[in-house]
């Protein structure tokens, strides 16, 4: 049994289970890196994305926004295949089509706290599992919406 | 070498990609306070949650009955499943109560939808998700009750405990007000009640260790006029049931995450409160622990308790009392009848909260005794840890919040019934803020497990009885064509003769039936709306199903035109 990320992260390259069809059909629980949002001149949040060649990740795929409002995810495709992103936004969610060697720019309100999803699935050739991500908002709710009572103790 | 991209389409709205119109009737622009006063003066519609602001869940229409409901067909399905993580990822249930207003129906699902149909065919007309995080803290399912209506909106919470207004002709956002701490370990899951110019929602999140509120809402703006507290903090009325040298008041529970009733005349909103946190274990809140498994009568212009009814005092079973409130005269008094989790049925004079009659309603009931007046003899309880204590009803109650209902017409209250026991493990636990807090380990029984509907007078007398093999948790309908609808965890939807308990009609839905069923008619068709998905708590309400077969489908029945022998044929117009 590995004890450490470092370790772990050499076991699963050992096995090839961090390629895709080596040891496993597909890529064991595939992703890329982890990336901050940063507020732009127009009050948004940014961040970008790149799926690179015959990975099937996204990259970063966990993206932490310092506080809910606006994201601007620009996507770029590295990759020889079609992908797309499903994004979490309050009202609908967000579909983008993402075509071998595109780019583009898709923006997503996300006012609460908590762990967002994002994937592929609306793309019917997506390889095994397809490519997942998550946007992780920070910060607490609102004031108004806190519960009367002292402070308590948190994990 | 520099990659030249081509530039993408621009992104989708994901609903643009199906056959959604995107626009209602503005039908709701009429639905003011005063009709929903009168829901019942229009038995077409079903314009709030329990169908009029008694709790009945009765609907006058008759053109199904007893003598043709063995005819009753689907009329049309909706169908929409779940899109990639959500939070309570195996939990997800359609539990909601579809409101109806001029062949317009408003559904919730889970993980934030919201759906208006075409209450005639079906098509869906438009569609608002709210984004949830995945890991939004959820003891009891990826759930949603319903929505409430009035002045051109539709009123809904989403999980992550904020209050919506939408737009009801187009699914747009008017406001959005948060109200409750993810942090905390709130959530909510309450269809809204519209009582004058205010929307009031409840929360949830009993087993996190959090503290029970209602809020009031502007109808317009948003702005909230009031919180009310089911948990007093030190110095206030009802603080003496809690420790005076802890903080256990502030993790006390007593959410309030099912519907209320509402009384005009009195203008006192009634709203039943859960368990106080941490569920089993009671020695960390000596006390009755007020106002937890209890009845508060509030008044809806200022958020005060006028009077309450404690139900379980110090609960250490998990009895919430959040379930149904039905409003019902007799002999000209004002009564108030209520199925407790606990496995009693009372009856109080909802003037002042007095006890009139406690009888109970389920045949295993070892946690307890409540005598005629009310006083509570406790005899089996979890009290040392690590050791096993088993009790009838387990946890998820001897009924669940689905609903009961009562028809006026035959003077009959009709209750699902949960005969399960349970056995329960002391574990204390420390408190940490959003974190499970119920003190206890749980198993329900998987074996030895029955249900019921039963039909009981208002002095608590049965007067007949169906047994099921399974638990029933679904809410009952009553409806003016002398039956009664409840849908079984194993897929079946049911029709009973009202006055015999006879079983007229059944239909195999394909998945388990946790939800509040409605009926309207459009263009003098009368429908019966089924939503149907097994999920949410299962292993409590329904313990050796939890691998029975999902769904999220919504039934919609009638009876087929004459001549016809069912409903397929030429496309709506």
């Amino acid at each position: 049994m590995t004890t450490s990320e470092d370790e772990l992260s050499a076991a699963v390259n050992e096995l090839g289970l961090d390629r895709q069809n080596k040891a496993a059909l597909g890529r064991l629980l595939p992703h890329g890196g982890l990336a901050h949002a940063e507020e732009g001149p127009d009050g948004r949040l940014h961040a970008q994305v790149r799926i690179p060649p015959d990975e099937l990740v996204y990259n970063p795929s966990i993206i932490v926004m310092p506080r809910g409002g606006e994201l601007e995810i620009e996507f770029f495709n590295d990759d020889a295949n079609d992908h797309s992103a499903i994004l979490p936004n309050n009202g609908d969610k967000k579909l983008q089509w993402l075509p071998v060697y595109s780019r583009a720019k898709v923006t997503v309100n996300l006012d609460a706290p908590g762990t967002y999803w994002f994937g592929s699935g609306a793309l019917g050739n997506d390889e095994g599992r397809g490519l997942m991500g998550a946007i992780a908002v920070m910060g607490d709710v609102p004031e108004e919406a806190k519960l009367d009572r002292p402070d308590q103790p948190r994990p | 070498m520099t990659q030249e991209y081509v530039e993408a389409p621009a992104a989708l709205d994901l609903s643009s990609q199906s056959a959604v119109v995107g626009q209602a009737p503005p039908v709701v622009e009429d639905v003011t306070y005063e009709r929903i006063l009168e829901a019942r003066t229009e038995p077409h519609n079903w314009l709030t949650y329990y169908g009029a602001y008694n709790g009945q869940r009765y609907s006058p229409l008759d053109q199904i009955n007893t003598e043709n409901v063995q005819r009753l067909a689907p009329a049309w399905v909706f169908q929409f499943g779940p899109t990639g993580l959500h939070a309570g990822q195996s939990t997800y249930s359609f539990e909601c109560a579809p409101i109806v207003v001029d062949g317009v129906m408003y559904v919730t699902g889970w993980d934030g939808l919201v759906w208006a149909l075409d209450a005639k065919t079906g098509q869906e007309l438009w569609r608002y998700q709210h984004a949830i995080p995945f890991d939004t803290p959820l003891c009891c399912g990826n759930v949603n009750r319903g929505v409430a209506v009035a002045k051109g909106k539709v009123f809904a919470v989403t999980l992550n405990a904020h209050v919506i207004a939408l737009d009801a002709a187009t699914g747009e956002l008017i406001w959005d007000k948060p109200y409750g701490d993810v942090r905390a370990g709130e959530s909510a899951t309450v269809a809204p009640l519209v009582v004058k110019n205010l929307v009031i929602v409840g929360s949830s999140g009993g087993e996190f260790g959090n503290r029970g509120h209602l809020d009031a809402f502007d109808l317009d703006t948003g702005e909230r006029a009031w919180r009310c507290y089911t948990v007093p903090k030190p110095g206030e009325p009802g603080s003496e049931t809690w420790p005076d040298d802890s903080d256990a008041w502030a993790r006390g529970g007593g959410n309030t995450w099912v519907t209320g009733s509402y009384d005009p005349e009195l203008n006192l909103v009634y709203w039943g409160t859960g368990n106080p946190g941490p569920d089993f274990d009671g020695s960390v809140r000596e006390g009755d622990n007020l106002y937890t498994d209890s009845c508060i009568a509030v008044n809806p212009d200022n958020g005060e308790i006028v009077w309450h009814y404690q139900f379980t005092p110090h609960d250490v079973w998990d009895y919430d009392s959040n379930m149904e409130m039905i409003l019902f005269d007799l002999l000209d008094r004002k009564l108030l009848a209520h199925f407790d989790k606990n496995g009693y049925f009372f009856v109080l004079d909802r003037t002042n909260g007095e006890l009139v009659s406690v009888t109970p309603f389920s045949d295993r009931i070892t946690w307890g005794e409540i005598d005629a007046n009310g006083n509570v003899t406790r005899k089996v309880e979890p009290e040392n840890e690590g050791e096993p204590v088993h009790f009838w009803p387990g946890p998820a109650g001897a009924k669940e919040w689905t609903h009961a209902a009562y028809s006026p017409k035959t003077q009959l209250f009709y209750v699902p019934v949960q005969d399960t026991g349970a056995t329960i493990i002391l574990r204390q636990k420390e408190f940490k803020e959003g974190l499970p807090y119920w003190g206890a380990s749980v198993g329900v029984d998987k074996i030895d497990m029955q249900g019921y509907v039963k039909a009981i007078d208002p002095t608590g007398k049965e007067v007949w009885s169906w047994f099921n093999e399974v638990p029933m948790c679904s809410s009952v309908l009553a409806t003016g064509g002398d039956l009664v609808f409840v849908g079984e965890p194993t897929g079946e939807y049911n029709a009973f003769n009202a006055h015999t308990g006879e079983l007229l009609w059944q239909f195999q839905c394909g998945s388990g039936h946790h939800s509040a069923p409605t009926t309207y008619s459009v263009d003098g068709k009368q429908y019966i709306a089924v939503p149907t998905g097994w999920g949410s708590w299962v292993e409590g309400f329904g313990p050796g199903l939890v691998g029975a077969p999902k769904g999220t489908a919504l039934f919609v029945f009638a009876l087929p035109e004459e001549g016809s022998s069912g409903h397929a044929g030429p496309p709506a117009q």
